[in-house]
């Protein structure tokens, strides 16, 4: 190892070195990672779970809550109430019960001016209640969260968990331990509620401006530091779900996951990870195969950046959180009651009350092929930057090549090109914008907009003359790279699977003179097309559900649905600043686009027809 | 013997002619059940000596703790003011304490217009009392003081009130406990031996909801006329029990202070007990024993009324027992209060915004003063003030003082009138900046406070209000006290703000990757410093034949031969 030694020297023989085996580096890079990714599902290749944080000491009090009557005799007088209200929470109710426990109660009003359409207006409201601690001076708050659902909602209900909310509250206000503030949050219209809520809270707009009015509150409890959203679908519950994904792939620290976990397992509630719990296998080859199809459900959702849960979007605010599901149906047998439900609850507030300072000690960036194992940052960033870097391989050895053929390059006319693509992309990323100046149904004019650009987009490459496509491919390939790190650093799932897909392909598509491999290259680079893949996943998925339709419906469905997908990307990142669309108009298809050019690229001598 | 016994006698007939003559000290406490689900208690002990305080030189006191006598006379004190808050109290249920006082401690003086170095003295001060009440005053220096020129004018007689003489601190992450109480009620005559103060048993009073001991020194006039000057003294301690906590709404003494009162301080000219029985109109409930007397108040057009007790100097324990449990309270709130929180997310930029609400049918005029530390850097730019979401106000006054990296803290003082029936916002921006790395507390990631903002107005009527009247000390002069304002002085709550905080994990790494980097450099350089460079031909043999050659020499060279190539290397 040379730190001080002169650059010069042996730069030749690694450039040689580069020039004549690039393409095996490059697929010999992309292999590597590939296999490095998915062998770390093997328990042999990830660690068990731990605690960082010592001042949690999990699971250390004696549990004494014991309101479990009076939570099941909440359920049934909610159940009554909810119906005299058709859509909106039982406010009165709810009010009257928070203050009757001695909470300070308020509601919070906050309206949803339509993003897609200008002359829709939503109106919705919380309700929440907020048990101040005799320890403190409100400066410190956790949050136990519901969603609340009407009868007719689609989801399944949750009012078994404001009814074990209510009665927490009433055992927790009879405490004197109490650190941090409690805020009981019940909200209005699943997801939404929940940003208004938080936006209020924190004074800000995250998604676009005069879309979501997030109104006022009028109590507030300090700087909050964890939160717990409550999803119990039963008054028996047969396990419990943690789902911890976050808005645009952001995940709980490791140790507020790890507690809940443990506080489970000490009052014996069966709790899983994507459903699944652990299990035990004598062959290798089904124990990796057992985790890593774990691991992939639960890259599949932390991929898309929307939150599977209220917890979601506490995240961005620097506030750890998930949420406990709960299953009616048993796992192993039995079920536990409202009883155990709530001594988990108050175990992890508890423990959560003991921190003298903020999560911060665990792992932010980890993958789970089990509740009990993790893949760290660590472990998963050199996969994720090998397959990237067969890109920048590739890009190395073509920029060594050109800088020995020694040729004049139009660089202006390159950048230019490259400049325009991505101004393309801009202006898909503003259409939405564009179509509400000029007073369209958005949700038409978006998708339909959307393809006519994006196809006008492919023609652009045909007005190319006297181009020197070698530079761009350098260009394209440095981008994707780059942008292949970068999305792997924020969200690994979303990462690795555009690193997967679009790597081979990328190094497949080449100037040659070769008119079949010429044609085979455009039909394989329109294929990875992120709206081309967003539909072949639309379509499978279409066809598993609706399988004993035929074809034609199942395509018309899936036609159907991708338009569903993209206004629901565009109406995500208006209201709550998801950015996968930003990200897909503004990188991903501009750079599909530079690609696209380079495929009309053509080798003018026939004397070199491969490298 | 005879001389003994002569020396006795005039002693005594000294030290009485003091106590009859000068010394005077009261006890009182004031149980007030209120609206919301809490009983709140306040003990007022005052002493007032009538001395000169320009000729007294405090070597000599009989009820007047002799320690803060020394303090003020050396540091030249006019007036001190200190408390000592665990908890928030909240104005909007609870309605106005009778001494506000910000969570965390809270100190403020004024010195005399004679004082040469008030920086001094003041760092003087806050060191002594440190030591005194066993608190982290110590940590008040010029980084975390204010002057301000219109929230803390003096409370008794002074010379001048030029603001120059007036010094303000705060220390919000201070948390107050046993520690502080025990030297606090060695201050009194009686200490806890005897009287309300053996009430103060700290194992009861630390679980409650609000706990706050409080200290305010100052001059006063002797006579009605104001010919002659008196030193004041009081001292308090307010307590706020939760009946969740308690699980009952039936309080005595058993309850709230863990045992029964044992007789009177007889030290005090009185000893008295006040239970306010205001919210009986609404929840019923019956005193135990029954009150020696019920005294009638009508006070800024509120009218009260209040059980009073005389301390006898046997056992006593007061108690109520509530009628029924079924009794709601509606709570209205009081004319002000306020909060305080901050805005955004992220570590690059935030706010702050103070709430202020005017319930009154009438505009108030308020003064708000934020002391906000260095490391939380203001734009005065940035200043809004909107009231029900879309009028502006302009501040009559607005006084400004720009902070410094680590020497002086922000200084906003604005002076506005809100309009009636209210809510107005008051909001600055900030930016989040790194701090030196010794400069983070233990436990760095748990965050900086930001002291609460102090909201001072003249209320024109004592709706919800128990403080006591400029011109009196105890809590009986606060009756059928009516004056043209009633001085509220309210404190927000305090924020905690997460500022960028590095790993402190990583010097262990900063050294492990520069041990590493310096081992890589090593090698090189010495190579380099160290041996000649001389060119060499390329070995352009095959491998095979290298192999060989390498074989033959090892085994059939000569070691002469051997040597001479290694030195050509």
């Amino acid at each position: 190892m040379g730190l001080l030694t002169d650059p010069n020297g042996g730069q030749g023989k690694l450039t040689k070195l580069l020039l004549n085996y690039h393409g095996k580096l490059c697929k010999l890079s992309y292999l590597i990672g590939v296999i490095w990714f998915c062998s770390l599902a093997a328990p042999q290749f990830n660690s068990n779970t731990y605690f960082s944080e010592n001042a949690l000491l999990p699971g250390l009090v004696k549990s004494t809550f014991q309101q479990d009557r009076l939570a099941l005799q909440y359920f049934q007088e909610l159940k009554d109430e909810t119906q005299k209200y058709d859509s909106s929470l039982p406010y009165a109710w709810l009010l009257a019960k928070f203050r009757q426990i001695g909470l300070d109660a308020y509601t919070h009003n906050f309206t949803l001016h339509s993003p897609l359409n200008p002359n829709e207006t939503f109106y919705g409201k919380n309700v929440y209640g907020i048990l101040r601690a005799p320890r403190a001076s409100s400066t410190e708050a956790l949050v136990l969260s519901v969603p609340y659902r009407p009868p007719s909602s689609i989801h399944p209900t949750t009012l078994p968990s404001i009814a074990i909310q209510l009665a927490f509250a009433k055992f927790a206000v009879k405490e004197k331990y109490w650190a941090k503030d409690i805020i009981f949050l019940i909200t209005d219209h699943e997801q939404l509620g929940m940003q208004a809520w938080l936006e209020a809270y924190h004074g800000v707009s995250c998604g676009n401006k005069d879309v979501l009015n997030h109104g006022d509150l009028k109590g507030r409890a300090g700087a909050i530091q964890a939160a717990i959203n409550l999803e119990l679908h039963s008054v028996r519950i047969g396990y419990l779900d943690i789902k911890i994904e976050g808005l645009n792939g952001q995940l709980p620290n490791l140790d507020l996951f790890n507690l809940a976990g443990k506080i489970c397992i000490k009052e014996g509630v069966f709790y899983t990870f994507k459903s699944k719990s652990r299990a035990y296998f004598r062959d290798p080859y089904t124990e990796w195969l057992y985790y890593f199809k774990n691991l992939l459900a639960m890259m599949t959702t932390h991929a898309t950046g929307i939150p599977n849960g209220n917890h979601g979007l506490f995240l961005r605010f620097g506030i750890q959180a998930l949420t406990l599901e709960g299953f009616e149906q048993s796992k192993e047998g039995s079920r536990v009651g409202l009883l155990n439900i709530g001594r988990v609850i108050e175990g992890i507030f508890r423990s959560s009350n003991n921190l003298l300072e903020r999560f911060h000690q665990s792992f932010f960036f980890y993958l789970l092929p089990n509740y009990d194992r993790y893949i760290s940052i660590g472990l998963y960033m050199p996969a994720a930057c090998m397959i990237a870097a067969a890109l920048i391989i590739k890009a190395c050895a073509k920029w060594f090549k050109l800088q020995e053929e020694d040729i004049n390059v139009a660089y202006i006319k390159v950048i230019v090109v490259f400049v325009l693509m991505h101004f393309i992309g801009a202006f898909v990323n503003s259409l939405p914008q564009i179509a509400q100046l000029f007073n369209y149904d958005v949700s038409s004019a978006i998708f339909f907009g959307l393809i006519s650009v994006l196809i006008t987009s492919l023609l652009v490459p045909l007005v190319l003359k006297d181009f020197s496509f070698e530079v761009m491919l350098i260009f394209a390939l440095l981008e994707l790279g780059t942008t292949l790190i970068c999305l792997s650093m924020n969200n690994i799932s979303l990462g690795m699977f555009c690193s997967v897909i679009s790597v081979p392909m990328a190094l497949i598509i080449d100037i040659t003179s070769n008119k079949f491999f010429n044609y085979l290259q455009k039909l394989l680079w329109i294929l990875i097309h992120p709206f081309t893949i967003l539909f072949i996943v639309v379509t499978i998925n279409s066809w598993l559900l609706f399988n004993q339709e035929s074809i034609g419906e199942v395509l018309l469905r899936a036609i159907v649905a991708t338009q569903e997908a993209v206004i629901y990307s565009v109406a995500d990142s208006m209201i709550y600043g998801n950015w996968l669309y930003t990200v897909v108009t503004m990188v991903l298809i501009p750079n599909w686009l530079c690609f696209w050019c380079v495929t009309f690229g053509r080798i003018k001598s026939p004397k070199n027809k491969f490298d | 013997m005879r001389l003994i016994f002569v020396l006795y006698c005039f002693l005594h007939v000294k030290s009485s002619t003091f106590a009859i003559q000068e010394d005077t000290f009261t006890e009182e406490l004031l149980i007030k059940p209120l609206f919301s689900e809490q009983v709140y208690a306040h003990f007022q002990f005052a002493t007032t000596w009538n001395i000169d305080p320009k000729n007294e030189n405090y070597h000599h006191s009989h009820l007047f703790p002799r320690p803060i006598g020394e303090t003020i006379e050396r540091l030249n004190i006019q007036e001190l003011h200190i408390s000592l808050t665990g908890g928030l109290w909240r104005y909007e249920t609870w309605g106005y304490p009778v001494v506000d006082a910000a969570p965390g401690a809270e100190i403020w003086a004024w010195f005399k217009h004679n004082t040469d170095n008030v920086d001094t003295n003041w760092k003087l001060l806050s060191n002594s009392l440190s030591g005194l009440l066993c608190a982290s005053f110590n940590f008040v220096d010029g980084s975390n003081t204010v002057s301000p020129q219109f929230s803390f004018r003096p409370r008794g007689i002074v010379e001048s009130s030029n603001n120059t003489f007036l010094r303000y601190a705060s220390l919000p992450r201070e948390i107050v406990c046993t520690e502080n109480l025990t030297p606090f009620k060695k201050l009194l005559p009686c200490e806890s031996k005897s009287g309300l103060a053996s009430l103060l048993n700290s194992g009861y009073i630390h679980n409650t909801k609000y706990h706050s001991v409080s200290l305010h020194l100052r001059q006063i006039c002797a006579t009605e006329a104001c010919d002659k000057l008196a030193q004041e003294l009081q001292l308090s301690v307010s307590l706020v029990y939760d009946y969740a906590i308690m699980g009952t709404k039936n309080w005595s003494f058993k309850k709230l202070f863990g045992h029964g009162l044992n007789g009177n301080c007889p030290l005090a000219s009185r000893s008295n007990i006040f239970v306010d029985l205001s919210s009986k109109t609404s929840h019923d409930f019956e005193l135990t024993p029954e009150p020696d007397d019920v005294i009638y108040s009508i006070r800024g057009g509120q009218e009260q009324m209040f059980a009073k007790y005389d301390i006898p100097p046997y056992f006593l324990s007061v108690g109520a027992k509530y009628q029924n449990n079924l009794d709601f309270n509606v709570n209205i709130p009081p004319p002000l209060h306020a909060c305080q929180y901050l805005t955004g997310y992220g570590q690059e930029r935030g706010g702050i915004v103070t709430e202020i609400y005017n319930n009154h049918w009438k505009s108030l005029d308020i003064v708000l003063l934020q002391n906000i530390a260095w490391f939380v850097p203001v734009y005065l730019h940035t200043l809004k003030i909107v009231s029900n979401n879309n009028q502006v106000i302009e501040p009559s006054v607005l006084k400004y003082g720009p902070g410094k990296q680590r020497e002086k803290p922000y200084y906003l003082e604005v002076v506005l009138k809100l309009p009636p029936r209210s809510l107005t916002k008051i909001s600055i921006d900030f930016d989040y900046v790194f701090l030196k790395w010794q400069e983070y507390p233990p436990d760095a990631n748990h965050g900086f406070y930001i002291g609460s903002a102090i909201i001072s107005s003249y209320l024109p009527l004592a709706k919800n209000y128990t403080g006591l009247p400029q011109d009196a000390s105890t809590i009986t002069g606060s009756f059928n006290a009516s004056r043209v304002g009633y001085l509220v002085q309210i404190r927000t709550e305090n924020m905690v703000i997460t500022l960028p905080t590095p790993d402190f994990s990583m010097p262990y790494n900063v050294i492990c990757l520069a041990c590493t980097v310096v081992a890589l450099a090593f090698g090189p350089l010495h190579n380099i410093t160290t041996k000649r460079l001389i060119l060499k031909k390329k070995n352009r043999k095959k491998l095979l034949e290298r192999l060989k050659n390498k074989f033959v020499e090892k085994f059939f060279k000569k070691k002469e031969e051997k040597s001479e190539n290694d030195k050509n290397e």
